[in-house]
């Protein structure tokens, strides 16, 4: 699975994360590296900190939001 | 306020326009830091589908873009059951032209979930719920059009 490391640490702190409940968090490896109002600007520092390594941005939720397709089944990580 | 007026497909009721994928404009920066090159944006067949709430891209464009994921989600669909699967989140740019002298819609940076057997289908994305919201969309079905205005 692709940033398996980086999910994890997601999961593992989101007990503190969740105080930023909408906001977008950008993790690389098992380091939480800031939190931003928008997946752009998450998105942009990323690149910017960690060019073309990967990195995960997620948008901090308590509860998983589930992205609902009516047509396929979209590929499994 | 920027539109366009498309014929829905007779032959399935789609509503079909084209469209174009590339790399979001922050990896674009940092492709040109490395030295790399940069892909140039892929014309694809887009699906307006009201009942997709993300954007999904089929992985022969995202190959053809050279793109890593920058996320994950959970998803689910007809065939997922009742699990949701967990699907890969790309960030790209995606532009819908517009008519003559009208200026196009532009996404610089959006996440896109990768969707599989889109592509045999005859479309490449399905534009979902995260692009209609910044959207009118008219769906005129006695005469087999539809506008999208922006």
């Amino acid at each position: 699975m692709a940033l398996e490391t980086e999910l994890a640490t997601y999961h593992q702190r989101l007990a503190e994360l969740v105080q930023n409940e909408g906001k977008f968090v950008l993790i690389h490896g098992s380091d939480v590296v800031d939190i931003y109002g928008t997946y752009e600007d998450a998105v942009k520092e990323g690149y910017q900190r960690f060019s073309l390594e990967p990195f995960l941005v997620k948008q901090i939720q308590s509860v998983e939001q589930v992205q609902f397709i009516s047509r396929l089944l979209p590929h499994c990580a | 306020m920027p539109y366009f007026t498309r014929q829905v497909d007779p032959a399935t009721g789609n509503l079909i326009l084209v469209a174009f994928v590339g790399v979001s404009q922050a990896r674009r920066t940092a492709l040109v830091a490395n030295n790399q090159a940069v892909p140039n944006p892929i014309q694809i067949m887009g699906l307006v589908d009201t009942g997709a709430s993300c954007t999904c891209i089929d992985p022969t464009v995202l190959n053809q873009l050279n793109l890593s994921p920058t996320g994950s989600t959970s998803v689910n669909s007809p065939t997922t059951g009742a699990t949701p699967a967990i699907a890969d989140q790309y960030d790209v740019s995606f532009v819908i032209p517009s008519t003559l002298n009208h200026p196009p819609l532009v996404h610089q940076t959006i996440p896109v979930v990768k969707a599989d057997l889109l592509a045999a289908q005859g479309f490449h994305a399905l534009i979902g719920r995260d692009i209609l919201r910044g959207c009118l969309l008219t769906y005129d079905g006695q005469n087999g059009l539809f506008s999208l205005a922006f």
